[in-house]
């Protein structure tokens, strides 16, 4: 058997009427070939023109009620800044659980919850 | 009941209509529209009773309730289920689901939620065009400034293609500004289908809710009845296992219509397209409402 293309790229549709999520599962039922994952209302489709294909029949359908996201795993040593990455090590591995961020980071070279909201990554 | 198709009049509590045969969609609008203020045989079907056709029906009659929609016509097998069926019986005897107030507040709440219209393709090709267009254009400078060096070298002449890079770096430079504003409105079009999407998501658990609910609604109902149902579907004519619920009756589908049919409130007339009595007398009788049969 050969191995399947498959692009790290997904389509990411999401509805939000009874009328598109039932569209959305019948069009996982047909073509679960190019569906990677369904959940709910929502699933991932190849990243392939077939998988646009489908995502656009939806949109043409559904109109507003179908959201089309194109996503990509997350590679956080290229996105995320090391501070952030740090920080979230060393909030796993607190003593306390009960902790809450704010006051973990506080007083320590880990960037405040504030900090982390105001910058884009 | 009065009735009279294309001016040939029958009246009684049972009516037989096959030798005049007029299509049962137009008795079946002919009956709806009694007892209102509008023309009664110019109106459409209500619903998928089948066709009209163009002959005159008249129907004089108590006005129908919503459980005659449901219930009124008597053909093959039922187009709802036999919890809505039930169900509908139920209600026409003034049972009320406990499900009610809430089902009343969910609608409400449901017409009450506005949903802002949310296409965003105009700002997503216009963005898409000017990122085009700018690419274009860039590729253009290069390669002017490309000829322009190797001319410069040869000392050949110029001004000609030095004008002609102005001129792009020019157009470059207001391309650049329309993109950079084609993506700003498109970034502002999608923080604002964001929030819409909130309000669609609201709209679609208060649906969810409402469909739950109106289930609920009916299986309580359609228990509440179904022993009395039960009596009748093994008293009427055809094949019935009734069981104890609607889940478990086995048999004719028409049976449990017409049973459904027996122990609702109905004062307008049912349509009976199906022969399973002696006649619409014998049907009337037994079903304990006025019937015209087609």
């Amino acid at each position: 058997m050969f191995a399947r293309f498959s692009p790290a790229q997904v389509l990411l549709v999401v509805t939000y009427s009874r009328a598109a999520r039932q569209t959305l599962r019948n069009v996982c039922r047909s073509h679960d070939e190019t569906v990677v994952r369904r959940f709910g209302r929502a699933a991932l489709f190849e990243g392939t023109e077939f998988g646009a294909f489908l995502a656009l029949r939806l949109r043409e359908k559904h109109g507003g009620d179908v959201q089309i996201e194109r996503t990509t795993p997350l590679n956080e040593f290229e996105t995320v800044p090391e501070r952030v990455r740090e920080a979230a090590a060393a909030y796993e591995a607190r003593e306390h659980p009960s902790t809450p961020y704010a006051k973990f980071a506080a007083g320590t070279d880990h960037p405040g919850p504030e900090r982390l909201r105001r910058r884009e990554l | 009941m009065r009735v009279a198709v294309d001016g040939v009049v029958r009246r009684g509590r049972a009516v037989d209509l096959r030798d005049l045969n007029p299509a049962p969609g137009a008795v079946l609008a002919a009956i709806r529209a009694a007892g209102t203020d509008g023309p009664t045989d110019a109106d459409g079907p209500t619903d998928a009773d089948g066709p009209t056709d163009d002959r005159s029906v008249r129907v004089d009659c108590p006005t129908s309730s919503s459980a005659h929609d449901r219930l009124g016509h008597v053909a093959g097998s039922p187009a709802r289920s036999l919890r809505a069926l039930l169900a509908a019986a139920a209600r026409s005897r003034g049972q009320r689901a406990p499900q009610r107030s809430e089902l009343r507040s969910v609608r409400d709440a449901l017409a009450d939620l506005h949903v802002p219209e949310t296409d965003l393709t105009d700002e997503r090709r216009r963005a898409a065009n000017a990122g085009r267009e700018e690419d274009r254009l860039r590729e253009r400078v290069a390669e002017l400034r490309g000829r322009l060096r190797a001319l410069d070298e040869t000392g050949a002449e110029t001004d000609a293609v030095r004008d002609d890079l102005l001129a792009a770096i020019e157009r470059l430079s207001e391309v650049e500004t329309e993109r950079i504003a084609a993506a700003q409105s498109l970034e502002r079009a999608e923080r604002r289908a964001r929030e819409a999407r909130s309000r669609r998501e609201r709209r679609l658990e208060l649906e969810d809710r409402e469909a739950n609910l109106e289930r609920a609604a009916r299986a309580h109902l359609a228990a509440a009845i179904y022993d009395e149902f039960a009596a009748a579907a093994r008293s009427l004519p055809g094949a019935a296992e009734p069981g104890d619920g609607p889940g478990a009756y086995d048999g004719d589908p028409i049976t449990a219509h017409l049973a459904a049919v027996r122990v609702a409130d109905l004062d307008a007339p049912v349509v009976l397209s199906v022969p399973r009595f002696d006649g619409a007398e014998e049907a009337s009788a037994r079903l304990g409402v006025p019937v015209i049969r087609l």
